[in-house]
């Protein structure tokens, strides 16, 4: 899987109609106002080109609605992704303390192995891996299972580079413009 | 792989099936630390996940970094001069 151009095309285009709604207030305001302005409609460029068919994308899109609710809802007005800006999440979340809490009990009572507990540290640091990787991707605390989790942080992946490589494109070409 | 897999389905535990083993090697192709490696280097489970998590952290770190050069940019520039027009045409 790779960024195509296409994704690249479309990223700009939300990207710039983000910016444009950003606009008339863009002369009055601090650079790191301007600069909160260019990376959440980024995001939300980056989110709507998956046109709400990954958790990730809704997650985010719902994540920056609670930022900037109006430029959120001006970017995506009309399109069917609107409707996600208050839909709730579902929630699925394992109540760790009770797994934590019977597993403990389980353990004390079996004698192990050597082997089974190497194979048993080595689970154990990828379960934390894991985790580590459903703080990184949106709505990731939502995935039920890890299947799910890595299609969706592929997904995510490739949507990123493609949020990177335009944005750099465009202040490479800004800033050698400027310099001319 | 499947004298792996058949050795460890015999072991209590079993930490990937099919499908995970072809989203982790999906994964380790889009991963630029571990593309760049030796196909006969094996890479383990935790390393990619924890792989791509530094990846993830980076490329967000990027778009942060990204945001801030432009908005700085735009900052710098004279509302009527050339290169304003030079920007404003390309963003907006």
């Amino acid at each position: 899987m790779q960024p195509t151009s296409s994704m690249n095309k479309e990223f700009l285009k939300k990207w710039q109609m983000g910016l444009q709604i950003f606009r008339p207030s863009i002369d009055n305001t601090s650079v790191s106002e301007r600069k909160r302005a260019i990376k959440l409609s980024a995001d939300v460029a980056m989110a709507s080109l998956r046109k709400g068919t990954t958790c990730w994308s809704r997650a985010l899109i719902q994540k920056t609605a609670s930022e900037d609710n109006f430029l959120v809802r001006q970017m995506l007005s009309g399109i069917k992704e609107e409707t996600l800006i208050n839909k709730k999440l579902p929630k699925v979340m394992c109540h760790r303390k009770i797994v934590r809490r019977s597993k403990k009990i389980l353990m004390r009572r079996k004698s192990r192995s050597a082997m089974e507990e190497v194979a048993a540290k080595a689970k154990k640091l990828v379960k934390r891996k894991t985790q580590g990787l459903r703080n990184a991707v949106p709505g990731g605390e939502f995935m039920s299972n890890n299947v799910l989790l890595i299609q969706e942080t592929l997904d995510y992946i490739v949507s990123l580079q493609t949020q990177v490589n335009v944005m750099r494109s465009i202040v490479d070409a800004a800033a050698a413009g400027i310099e001319r | 792989m499947s004298n792996r897999r058949s050795r460890q389905s015999s072991s209590a535990l079993r930490i990937s099936d099919d499908q995970m083993i072809d989203l982790v090697s999906q994964l380790c192709q889009l991963l630029p630390e571990i593309r760049e490696r030796r196909r006969s280097d094996k890479v383990s489970a935790s390393k990619v996940l924890q792989e791509t998590c530094n990846y993830i952290r980076k490329l967000h770190r990027e778009v942060d970094n990204l945001s801030e050069r432009l908005s700085q940019l735009l900052d710098s520039v004279d509302e009527d001069s050339h290169e304003a027009s030079v920007i404003r045409s390309l963003l907006m």
